[in-house]
């Protein structure tokens, strides 16, 4: 092709190539409109894709964490229970089975009316001690029963039972990291790891016999 | 037969590549082998104790008593030819996959194998020691005797003292606030799956990075070939080794099992009211001894979320181990370590491992201050001033009988 082949020709021609160009750009258009328009759909799949998967994929990690059931048997201790031995149930604790400043009695609260025994769970755990009434301090006297206080057993450290006596200091004990209390002041820490005196429950006698008169006084448990 | 599976599987260029690989010989390098000969052992014991566990808490007439499921079927894999045999063989390797994963890493430490191009093997060495202990963890749960039931609720404790997130952690991988009826499966799902799955995963790794990137050689090869890569093959002679040494490996364990049983859960009967008085297994012990040391009145509050005594004791180690993750990273080097080094030609290095040693011993002597009668001051002076007092004198020693050399670099 030579120039002067070219420019006789170059109006007309130049006529219909914009036309095409014009028809092209129009078409480009078209593409790309169409093109944002899939890109939108897709988007727009995508993000309910990711949604409906991700709201399934929390209600199974929502379910990893199982629902904590209360059955009557994990109820709280409360007003009018009675107690009976933990290595034995069918034992209801009289103030006089409990040996005068001796190593603490396991019990469970027990329901006197529906006979239930509260042991479903280790934070309805309840030591028994009886001291001389002379030696209770005079926050724990009120809640005391002929010389006997309640304490939750369950550690305010990591949730062992306090199932030891020292009895050179007169002190509960916990096996597990020696955290100390002492039961005449309020289950106050007299040594070791645990951050909060022990759960005091308030008792009354009533014929002889140990009566809950009221829930623990602060929260059961550790941490 | 040999060229019908090599043509199918191309077992000669496989040998070339990878069965050729020179191994350096020193009695330190088999800390490692040893570790993948507990695991091994974990495994095949695991089988054997897997297919007749039952993970389970319901309570099974078993003669007049009502006991747990798992502790019931923990008592007839002992009443089974050598289960009981079995039982402590699989309790004996996992402690001594701890301790020769243990010496394993002092080894790389001393000798500074840690150092650039094993950087990557550093950190899956650590995570496999820490995944072997949560493997070690959750195992004590399953007989759930009244040791393993208190064992693991204090772990989960431990757990539920993370702040913010703890609680629900700690019921997802105990199932709900231990113990329930999902606690049991749960730990076993983990302890028999996915642990197994992971380590067996990272040995894998660890094992092909330690054969892409070679031995580092121990120093006398740079004077007896320098530049050369000195040790015996894999094959065979290496792997002969293995095999005699994993064989005498199982032997001396079956022996050891045979003589002292481990957790004999009669001992301490199906869980009851009552806490037994109990240890944890001696890799815990430096854990339960910072417990243990952490005065009551170290609790806060911030921005309504509680930290207790309880969350100090965990989080104190645990950062420990985290520094140790970072701890090849920030020492950034050009070049690229082949000769381990001496440990006499680095007595800072040596004298610091010699001191977090010695923090180790000390904070386990805490686990025991009670029957020490040592007092909680004491304690602290002893896990704090004790190791920098050891690795002082560590240092001082190495300096006096190894005097420094020209060119020798003091780090
Ligand atoms: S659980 Fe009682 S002292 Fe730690």
């Amino acid at each position: 092709m030579t120039p002067n082949d070219d420019a006789p020709t170059g109006a007309p021609r130049s006529a219909q190539a914009d036309d095409e160009a014009r028809a092209r750009a129009e078409a480009e258009d078209q593409e790309a409109l169409i093109q944002r328009r899939r890109f939108l759909q897709a988007g727009i799949g995508v993000t309910v894709a990711l949604t409906v998967t991700g709201l399934s994929a929390l209600s199974v990690t929502g379910s990893l964490r199982p629902i904590a059931k209360i059955t009557p048997q994990q109820e709280p201790p409360a007003d009018g229970d009675i107690l009976v031995r933990a290595d034995d149930t069918t034992r209801v604790v009289q103030a006089s089975d409990i040996p005068v400043d001796q190593k603490q009695v396991l019990c469970y609260p027990k329901d006197p009316k529906s006979g239930v025994v509260k042991n479903g769970t280790d934070n309805n755990l309840v030591m028994l001690q009886r001291f001389d009434a002379s030696q209770l301090g005079p926050d724990t006297t009120p809640h005391a029963a002929d010389g006997v206080v309640g304490y939750s057993a369950v550690c305010t450290h990591l949730c062992c039972t306090v199932s030891d006596w020292d009895s050179k200091n007169g002190w509960l004990l916990c096996p597990c990291h020696h955290s100390q209390f002492d039961p005449r002041a309020d289950g106050k820490v007299m040594g070791g790891p645990a951050p909060r005196p022990l759960p005091l429950l308030p008792l009354r006698a009533s014929n002889g016999q140990i009566v809950v008169a009221g829930g623990f006084l602060t929260s059961v448990g550790c941490s | 037969m040999f060229s019908w599976l090599d043509e199918r599987l191309a077992l000669s260029r496989m040998y070339k590549k990878f069965f050729r690989k020179m191994f350096p010989v020193h009695h330190s390098f088999f800390l490692g082998e040893i570790t993948i000969f507990s695991f091994l052992t974990l495994v095949l014991t695991g089988v054997f104790l897997s297919i007749n566990f039952e993970p389970s808490i319901r309570m099974v007439q078993v003669g007049t008593k009502q006991l747990p499921a798992a502790y019931a079927s923990v008592q007839f894999i002992d009443s089974l030819p050598f289960g009981m045999v079995i039982r402590s063989m699989h309790h004996w390797a996992a402690s001594v996959f701890i301790a020769a994963a243990f010496l394993h890493m002092i080894r790389i430490l001393l000798t500074g194998a840690y150092k650039k191009p094993r950087e990557i093997n550093w950190i899956i060495g650590l995570l496999l020691l820490s995944f072997a202990v949560m493997a070690a963890f959750t195992g004590y749960s399953l007989p759930f005797d009244a040791f393993s039931a208190t064992a693991t609720k204090v772990g989960y404790e431990i757990a539920a003292s993370i702040p913010v997130l703890g609680t629900w952690l700690g019921q997802l991988f105990f199932g709900g606030t231990f113990p329930t009826e999902h606690s049991i499966p749960r730990l076993t799902a983990i302890h028999m799956i996915w642990l197994p799955l992971i380590i067996g995963a990272l040995i894998g790794a660890h094992v092909l990075i330690m054969f892409l990137q070679k031995h580092t050689q121990p120093k006398y090869a740079e004077k007896v070939a320098p530049g050369k890569i000195l040790g015996v093959p894999f094959w065979p002679q290496q792997a002969l080794i293995m095999g005699v040494l994993f064989a005498v490996f199982v032997g001396v364990l079956a022996m050891v099992a045979g003589l002292f049983n481990a957790n004999p859960i009669e001992h301490f009967g199906p869980p009851g009211p009552a806490t037994p008085t109990v240890k944890p297994d001696w890799y815990f012990l430096w854990l339960y001894g910072f417990l243990k040391m952490i005065p009551s009145s170290w609790h806060f509050t911030v921005f309504g979320v509680y930290v207790g005594p309880e969350f100090i004791g965990v989080l104190i180690p645990s950062l420990l181990i985290l520094f140790g993750f970072a701890f090849p990273l920030l020492q950034p080097s050009k070049t690229k370590l082949r000769y381990l080094e001496l440990p006499s030609e680095h007595p800072v290095r040596t004298a610091t491992v010699i001191g977090v040693l010695a923090f180790f011993i000390a904070s386990t002597i805490a686990a025991y201050n009670a029957e020490l009668s040592l007092s909680t001051g004491f304690l602290w002076f002893l896990v704090l001033l004790g190791p920098v007092v050891v690795a002082v004198l560590a240092y001082l020693l190495l300096r006096a009988i190894y005097p420094r050399r020209e060119g020798a670099s003091g780090d």
